[in-house]
């Protein structure tokens, strides 16, 4: 499975990914399944269970916004929790990334 | 796949966990269609892009049976967590399983123990000072007393590392569920 270490990586930084779309605005699931299907080529269904995992883990929280067409729409924000886990795997990642790009910069 | 069908595959795989936790998850991919359908995509394509209803379903099960063993720590969710993984195929049976294997023969071995040297204390204790023992029936009450004070305190250790073990098991397959397997599958 030529693609795995791609697939790997992007599994690894997906909840970065969440968290730091929510960190600029409140949103839904489809909005954020959406976005990083476009982005980062996710599969869609991975949202839910990881939203469920966030929310049990305290990171994110829900409320209902009522929506012209069809049933309320839930939003997600992120907890204080939440956002001190983002700051805090910002700072890891870009750590890293860099890292790894002068590894791989100075390689070439 | 259709919608109807997609959503009923998903409540199937999930029947087990509390009935407001499937409605909650049901009204989510529920939603998801309804956004998909107002952004112009076809029911076919919404189902081919979230993927394996029965899949998503395992994995909130799996999730779900982790939580529970997090929150009370007893046999039954132990079982119940190792379970729902199983199901997932997140643990690796053929690689863990002789070293499961192992630990847990050796638990069990230490668990006979325990309780051998707990009845042997029972006997000492209750037996002993009618025999005429050496150091008189005080020391065999007493020896016997403590025998059963040792096999005790053994077996709160066993107990400890117990939940150790299925904690490790646990936390390995939570690592491999969460950032291999998933990719492997979609891979």
């Amino acid at each position: 499975m030529p693609e795995t270490i791609e697939i790997q990586l992007k599994k690894g930084v997906l909840a970065l990914c969440v968290l730091a779309l929510l960190s600029h605005a409140d949103s839904y699931a489809y909005e954020i399944a959406s976005r990083l299907t476009r982005d980062i080529d996710m599969g869609e269904g991975t949202i839910y269970p990881l939203m469920r995992r966030m929310q049990s883990d305290g990171l994110v929280e829900t409320y209902l916004v009522e929506s012209q067409s069809g049933p309320p729409r839930k939003y997600y924000r992120l907890t204080a929790a939440g956002r001190r886990s983002f700051e805090q795997q910002k700072t890891e990642w870009s750590t890293f990334s860099n890292a790894v790009n002068a590894i791989v910069g100075a390689a070439a | 796949m259709t919608r109807a069908e997609f959503i009923t595959r998903l409540r199937r795989g999930l029947a087990g966990l509390p009935v407001t936790t499937i409605a909650d998850i049901v009204a989510d991919h529920e939603a998801h269609f309804a956004d998909a359908q107002a952004a112009g995509r076809s029911e076919a394509e919404t189902a081919a892009a979230l993927g394996d209803p029965d899949r998503l379903a395992r994995e909130m099960r799996a999730e779900a049976g982790l939580k529970q063993w997090e929150e009370r720590k007893n046999p039954s969710n132990a079982m119940g967590a190792v379970l729902a993984l199983l199901g997932l195929g997140a643990l690796d049976v053929m690689f863990l399983l002789p070293l499961l294997m192992g630990v847990l023969g050796a638990l069990f071995g230490i668990l006979v123990a325990v309780v051998t040297i707990f009845v042997a204390g029972g006997f000492v204790f209750a037996a002993g000072p009618l025999t005429g023992p050496p150091g008189g029936p005080i020391t065999a009450f007493l020896t016997g007393l403590g025998l059963m004070g040792v096999a005790t305190c053994l077996g709160a250790l066993l107990t400890l590392a117990t939940v150790g073990v299925f904690n490790a098991v646990v936390w390995y397959a939570r690592l491999h569920f969460r950032l291999l397997k998933p990719a492997m599958d979609q891979a």
